[in-house]
């Protein structure tokens, strides 16, 4: 194409302008791999200038302007650069070879860059490449199974952020989420990113690696780079596309019409039967089955959709001699698979200039604007539509005066709620608009080249969101409606502005067999935050019309309806916050002989938020490359062997200060009169510093010609003064305190293996695996401190993981009055009054005291995994390339809180598992109650009849890609994805057993699959 | 080239200078003490009373229902649904029951918190507020915190004493002594408060008076068979002439008795007369018949069914010949009537016996019981147009005269002396507002009966009386075991793993 031709020459005119007069020559040829395969895209560069060029689609080039005794440098990203002197010839052909030491790679850490040859912790990078595979606006979900110790908690929802953790829970208190830093910005997710936006990522995963960050960086950090240009680089113009559909996976089966009846008239509950013969006499008789009404409401099936994905991307990005440009946009929508207004909607644009000013002096820019617009899902659905009865229709004709929908009521039929999940989802509408600008400028002195060097970043980050939450008036009769002056809409804003100015002085020197870098540097941080909202009740006689958007507004509120808050919560100011931070921090890196290294970082922070102004955390690393060593005789086998130890102090600034509490406002009523008064608390915080240290052990190699390569790491990490929340002795307020230790250790290892069958033929293997082992070390002498709720207990306990659950041990099911009678468990029970029949559970009498009590009691697992894989399976042949992940995780429970919520309220559809198993005669089960049984106390207490083995195997991505290069013509990519299309679960019964770190299951977003189809299109 | 080292150390000098800020001193956050109490203001001081009763006034649902149920006046309904509140009525219990661990944990965070409040008073009178004003308002939270600690001890027996918010300083004492100290504490609130009505005030209609703490301290010597010192208590009240029974028995527990001259002590709520807006209300919706027909069409009738006059109490008031005390308290479904009348005794009802009441709503039979709760159900016909909620506007009494009446009564048939009237004129009084005859010479039993007549579902009143009196064989009816091994709840199991105190404490005595 005739325009293509035009573009590759612009720079070759403007670099012959330039030269113009020199006695110079044009050189022109061929760059291939090994195997003769043409690399596109290779850098040829004059060396020690700025005069380079690409290869073509078939590795050609041509540069000119060369001078006749000069050399070229030839390079292309994993083969090794070469030079060549031209000596006057006007041809030169190249043949690059794979690069032996692909840890030559340089990954970036803290506030700069190293060597990935020369690291000693643990440091994990994942490839912009992988992360687009998932079609997701998500991009840490695409991190998941990827990087042995990083784990993932897949978010359903759209525009939800999956949950990160690195290495382990250790901080109860806020999140467990690590430090993300974007070109410098601190945040604390990502969920503004589109993977296409994304240059590199590297995972700190040791302290030794993220101290540098000093307090924010307690749980890890994970550095962004975004895309930006490259100098003398023709634009290149990439256009890609995906468009896929989301299907729920793995859809809990509920008891259906039949089960749910059978089930209700075995409970013996004289209410369930009669709701049943009412709801046959409101809705009919099955003809199927005289004894269950006409009915058969499938609530999943009802509420859940299939719903579309969608990404448009396009970029430019070049650069000439001395600025480099990237600049880009996309586009991105989701629908929600809940039936209701619920999706994600995003909007970016982004540009990045670097320019050479001067020979001293490189400036640059970075941009973005974020613009989405999500509609939250209405959470409390989902416990609704689990619960729902399915001799339930959706609608219910009767209701003739309804307005705008006839929605079922369950309480015509005797039940106490009315259940139907649908008036909730259809009058909700839960709008958030988030717009946010992140600028970054920086001016990077060469005082001495390559020697000294000084930075100056600014970066600064602004975020508006605002929050429309609106539920609608509907009416089905006068006690089942939502009237318009109780329809509410609140309006909140919130504002934040982050500062970060950082100043990093580097200094190189490299002479005989030393190799040193010496850097130091300050960081001043300012974060501010201000919260406002109000919200009001619709005024019934204003210009509020329930379909007109337009009218959605606080003036159409009743004037006296209407409240504003700085919080929340609104009697806190926890949203309006103003921190400053300041730090100091240096690292030093040494090495000797390529064998031997040091390294150390420390970091000084000082912050407002405490009393204790200043935190001092220092770290240590050192390396062997054993390899190096003359006497390694592993030359055959292994071409490369580092061992690594790091150590690194951790402290953590998501810890609340200790603030004094505040009085709360309250209102109490006397004579129709509200009176405002307040309230004091009744417990007082005692807050210090979370301290986490670590130590790291590691080895990284590469064998059989670099085919192989294996990283492991085994690390210990203890975490001391953890801040938690103590119950009190008496009442319900709790009090923060640093009371507890706990540990956390554990093995990764990843390896991968690069193999060729034959020239057109190639494959990857991939895989990791992680172990966790967690475990309480010192509650400063309590026993235990209490957590979850008090109903379904779970613990921290020394000894044990944190938030272990704690109950009773399910030994079988008395299957007749002869084993009851043979138990004096069941005996002494009996004799205390409590009704014990077949079908009732049998408990562990683990002291062998004869009676059942709370002595019997014992630990019954971890919520959190104890272990989690994943791997990759790459085939490409010729134009084809065929990838597929898998991701797994397991060692936990979970308590399936759904379930067991029958303990408060009955009259509630069941699982359909727990319907087909239940005890329903001698012999037919030693694990589920009957359907008496499952309403009564005795069995109702907390016991792993509750809790459901968290393992699980996924098939994470199948991706099968097509590349069309054909000469002179763009270069297309098709792609044919589907995303997490298949779940093995061991024993769970939820949607999704990815629940959050508490490990309970109470009501979670479901994951949906997604199949699509993406093209992307290279001018 | 030094030029150039120039320009570079100059900015970065500039730069690095202009980093080392002084910020870090700044205000830490924009988090202020919300409000910004004013320590001087009796305004302020008031508002941390208000806070103090807010605490109270706000119980949950399923405490009041916990505390009563286990009398022969009452039964739980639901019939299958939540087995430990049906457990409970029957004396089975289990202690990891919801029920048992959250009106503990909340009834002790009330007296925690009313005590929070009290150590804040003394903040508002050393910074200069009226001592004898702040005098007055501890002694309203002392009243408040032994009403509540009587209550608890009455449920769990030995509980703890809070007099400080040091939960290190916490000690478990034996029923008894806690009573003691419930009665004593009123000793010294009864000085410092008001001398009037609770409706006569005006700061805090319904508030404390000397007279609720007077009514405390006879409900706490009761509970200890002090009888003196509750005739001397009641007597107080009696003589004081600022009570008087409320002449519409009916009435009295609808919004007509919403702070009449009976009532003592009521958790006050209200819809403030408005048709929509703000709507401060009981979750009546416990006691109430499920799916009966409303006489104000629209108006909520789901009911959860759950609190049941037992057919014990239906018969002993029919056998009176009570009418008007019978109608009030109990409503019928046309299948708990042919109930009454499957035996052949009460085969002949009067009109009243109707599911029909006398406001129109008409309780159709519902699965989970065959009567509900009259006292606890505000006919439909008293809602604020516009309001449909169940009993919304409607109070909850705490603590009425005729319970003063009666425990005097008692008090004096069991040898106390008084000196405000005999036993009959206060037993009297209240028969002759239930239409019933006069009695002469009235016994223990006569009382005993009196009360339940009167005081049927309210507050466990019945249950703690047949407890104290060891009349265990009443509250074995219906096929229910009852001995005095099951007269206290036991310690809810979360809260004994939680608090190492009471552990120990329940090790040494058990």
């Amino acid at each position: 194409m005739k325009y293509k031709s035009i573009l590759l020459s612009i720079p070759l005119i403007l670099c012959s302008l330039l030269t113009f007069g020199q006695d110079n020559i044009t050189v022109s040829g061929t760059v291939t791999d090994e195997a003769g395969g043409p690399l596109p895209g290779a850098s040829v560069v004059l060396q020690n200038t700025t005069n380079g060029i690409q290869t073509d689609f078939d590795g050609n080039f041509t540069l000119s302007n060369v001078p006749v005794n000069g050399t070229l440098v030839f390079s292309y990203v994993g083969f090794a650069s070469q030079e060549i002197p031209v000596n006057g010839n006007t041809t030169i052909n190249v043949v690059l070879l794979e690069d032996a030491q692909a840890l030559e790679e340089v990954v970036v850490v803290g506030y700069g860059t190293q060597k990935k040859a020369d690291l000693t912790s643990a440091i994990a990078t994942i490839a912009s490449e992988d992360l687009q595979k998932t079609p997701s606006a998500q991009v840490v979900q695409g991190f998941q199974g990827k990087v042995a110790g990083v784990q993932i908690n897949s978010a359903g929802a759209p525009g939800d952020t999956p949950e990160v953790n690195i290495r382990g829970i250790n901080s109860l208190y806020g999140n467990s989420a690590p430090l993300f830093v974007v070109d410098g910005m601190f945040y604390d997710n990502i969920d503004f990113l589109n993977a296409s936006e994304i240059k590199n990522v590297s995972v700190l995963k040791d302290a030794s690696a993220s101290a540098i960050y000093g307090v924010r960086a307690a749980n890890g950090v994970v550095l962004v780079t975004t895309k930006g240009g490259s100098f003398n680089r023709n634009a290149e113009i990439q256009y890609s596309t995906y468009y896929g559909v989301q299907q729920a996976q793995n859809v809990l089966q509920m008891a259906n019409a039949e089960q749910f009846t059978g089930f209700a008239y075995e409970s013996g509950s004289e209410s369930e039967i009669a709701s049943i013969e009412q709801a046959i006499q409101r809705f009919g008789r099955s003809r199927i089955n005289p004894d269950i009404p006409d009915v058969n409401t499938d609530w999943y099936k009802q509420v859940l959709r299939k719903a579309e994905i969608l990404n448009h991307d396009i970029q430019v990005d070049g650069g000439s001699e001395s600025v480099a440009y990237s600049v880009g946009g996309n586009i991105f929508h989701q629908d929600g698979i809940l039936d209701m207004k619920n999706s994600f909607k995003r909007f970016n644009l982004r540009a990045k200039v670097d320019a050479k000013a001067t020979d001293w002096l490189t400036v640059g820019a970075n941009m973005l604007y974020s613009n989405s617009v999500r509609y939250d899902d209405e959470g409390g659905a989902w416990q609704l539509t689990y619960y729902a009865v399915p001799i339930l229709p959706v609608f219910d004709n009767a209701f003739t005066n309804a307005d705008p929908t006839p929605y079922s009521d369950a309480r015509e039929v005797g039940y106490r709620d009315s259940q139907n999940p649908f008036p909730l989802l259809d009058n909700s509408d839960k709008r958030r608009d988030r717009r946010r600008t992140t600028l970054n400028f920086y001016g990077d002195f060469h005082i001495i080249p390559e020697r000294l060097n000084f930075k100056s970043t600014i970066s600064y980050n602004y975020r508006a969101d605002n929050e429309r939450n609106i539920l609608l008036p509907y009416y089905v009769t006068d006690d089942y409606q939502r009237s318009v002056e109780n329809s509410t809409i609140s309006n909140n804003n919130r504002v934040r502005e982050d500062y970060i100015w950082d100043n990093v002085l580097t200094y190189n020197k490299n002479f005989d067999d030393h190799d040193l870098t010496l850097m130091a540097g300050t960081s001043f941080r300012d974060e501010r935050q201000n919260y406002f909202g109000t919200r009001g009740n619709f005024d019934p006689s204003g210009a509020f019309v329930r379909d007109n958007e337009k009218t959605w507004y606080i003036v159409n509120t009743a004037e006296d309806s209407r409240v504003s808050y700085n919080s929340p919560n609104n009697n806190d100011l926890g949203e309006n916050f103003q921190f400053y931070g300041f730090s100091y921090f240096g690292r030093a890196s040494y090495k000797y002989k390529n064998r031997y290294i040091a390294y150390a970082t420390y970091r000084s922070e000082g912050s407002n938020k405490y009393d204790e102004t200043y935190v001092h955390l220092p770290a240590f690393g050192l390396g062997w490359v054993v390899s190096e060593e003359p006497f390694f005789k592993g030359g055959d086998v292994v071409d490369f062997l580092k061992l690594r130890a790091g150590w690194g102090r951790l402290a953590n600034d998501a810890v609340p200060a200790s603030i004094p509490k505040s009085a709360v406002t309250v209102t109490s009523i006397f004579d129709d009169t509200q009176v405002t008064g307040s309230q004091f608390s009744t417990a007082s915080d005692d807050l210090g510093w979370e301290y986490t240290e670590e130590m790291n052990f590691g080895l990284s190699s590469t064998l059989f010609n670099n085919k192989l390569s294996l990283e492991a790491d085994y690390f210990i990490k203890d975490t001391e003064n953890l801040a938690i929340p103590v119950l009190p002795l008496i009442g319900t307020e709790v009090s923060f305190q640093n009371v507890g230790s706990v540990r956390n250790k554990g093995f990764e290892v990843s390896a991968s293996w690069n193999g060729k069958i034959s020239e057109k033929f190639g494959y990857t293997l991939s895989g990791n695996f992680s172990t966790i082992d967690n475990e309480v070390t010192d509650l400063l002498g309590q026993p235990f401190i209490n957590r979850g709720v008090a109903e379904f207990r779970q613990r921290l306990v020394v000894g044990q993981p944190i938030n272990v659950f704690y109950g009773w041990d399910l030994d079988k099911v008395y299957q007749n009055d002869a084993e009851i009678a043979a138990d004096p468990v069941a005996q002494a029970a009996i004799a205390e009054g409590t009704e014990i029949k077949p079908g009732y559970f049998k408990f562990k009498d683990n002291n062998n005291n004869g009676v059942l009590d709370a002595e019997d009691r014992s630990y019954l697992g971890s919520p959190v995994p104890t272990y989690y894989y994943g791997g990759s399976l790459g085939l490409n042949y010729s134009n084809w390339q065929l990838s597929m992940d898998f991701y797994g995780q397991g060692g936990n429970v979970i308590l399936n809180r759904n379930r067991a919520e029958v303990i408060r309220t009955q009259g509630r559809n069941i699982d359909a598992e727990l319907a087909k198993n239940r005890w329903h005669g001698e012999g037919t089960t030693n694990e589920f109650p009957s359907s008496e049984g499952y309403r009564q106390l005795w069995n109702q207490r907390m016991s792993n009849f509750w809790l459901e083995k968290g393992d699980f195997f996924r098939i994470q991505n199948i991706q099968l890609a097509y590349t069309l290069a054909v000469d002179k013509l763009p270069e297309f990519r098709f792609t044919l994805t589907a995303d997490r299309p298949f779940m093995w679960t061991r024993d769970f019964n939820g949607f999704n057993p990815e629940v959050g770190f508490d490990g309970v299951d109470l009501q979670t977003y479901p994951i949906a699959s997604v199949y699509s189809f993406g093209v992307n299109v290279k001018f | 080239m030094k030029n150039k080292i120039l320009k570079i150390t100059f900015i970065a000098a500039i730069t690095i200078i202009a980093g080392c800020s002084s910020e870090l001193n700044e205000d830490q956050e924009l988090v202020v003490e919300s409000g910004e109490i004013d320590y001087s203001s009796a305004e302020g001081a008031l508002g941390a009373l208000v806070g103090a009763y807010e605490k109270f006034q706000n119980v949950g649902w399923e405490q009041i229902p916990l505390l009563s149920v286990r009398g022969d006046d009452v039964n739980a309904g639901g019939l299958g649904d939540q087995a430990g509140f049906d457990d409970t009525d029957s004396f089975i219990y289990d202690n990891t029951y919801w029920m048992y661990r959250v009106f503990w944990e909340n009834w002790f965070q009330d007296a925690l918190q009313i005590t929070a409040q009290m150590e804040q008073l003394e903040r508002f009178r050393e910074e200069g507020v009226d001592s004898r004003l702040i005098d007055q308002y501890i002694a309203e939270c002392k009243t408040l915190r032994g009403y509540i600690t009587l209550q608890l001890s009455k449920m769990y027996g030995d509980v703890f004493k809070v007099e400080s918010t040091d939960q290190t300083i916490l000690e478990v004492l034996p029923k008894n002594e806690i009573v003691q100290w419930v009665s004593s504490q009123m000793d010294e609130a009864v000085p410092m408060l008001l001398d009037m009505h609770p409706n006569q005030r005006t700061d805090i209609p319904g508030g404390m008076t000397k007279y609720t703490a007077l009514a405390v301290k006879a409900m706490a010597n009761l509970e200890l068979e002090n009888y003196q010192a509750v005739a001397d208590a009641a007597g107080e009240i009696i003589n004081s002439q600022k009570f008087e029974l409320f002449p519409d028995f009916y009435e009295l527990f609808n919004i007509p008795g919403k702070l009449c001259n009976e009532n003592i002590l009521e958790i006050q709520y209200s819809d403030f007369g408005q048709s929509s807006g703000e709507n401060v209300r009981h979750l009546w919706n416990f006691y109430a018949p499920q799916g009966f027909t409303p006489a104000v069409a629209g108006a909520d009738n789901g009911g959860w069914g759950f609190y049941e006059p037992s057919m014990k109490f239906i018969k002993f008031m029919l056998d009176r010949g009570e009418s008007i005390r019978l109608e009030t308290s109990v409503l019928f479904t046309d299948r708990g009537i042919t109930e009454i009348q499957a035996d052949p005794a009460y085969t002949d009802l009067p009109s009243f016996v109707s599911n029909t009441t006398r406001d129109g709503d008409v309780i159709n039979d519902y699965a989970r019981a065959l009567f509900a709760s009259g006292k606890h159900f505000l006919p439909t016909v008293q809602l604020t147009p516009g309001r449909t909620d169940i009993g919304t506007n409607n109070n909850y009494t705490v603590i009425r005269y005729a319970e003063v009446l009666l425990m005097y009564a008692e008090a004096l048939t069991r040898g106390a002396s008084g000196s405000a009237g005999s036993a009959d004129d206060a037993v009297n009084q209240i028969r002759l507002r239930a239409g019933m005859d006069a009695l002469s010479g009235v016994t223990s039993e006569d009382v005993m009966d009196e009360k339940l007549a009167e005081l049927a579902m309210e507050w466990g009143i019945r249950y703690f009386d047949m407890v104290r009196l060891g009349e265990t064989g009443e509250l074995a009816y219906d096929g229910r075991n009852f001995d005095a091994d099951k007269k206290f709840l036991p310690y809810p199991q979360d809260v004994l793993d939680q608090n190492y105190i009471l552990r120990e404490y329940y090790e040494n005595n058990n």
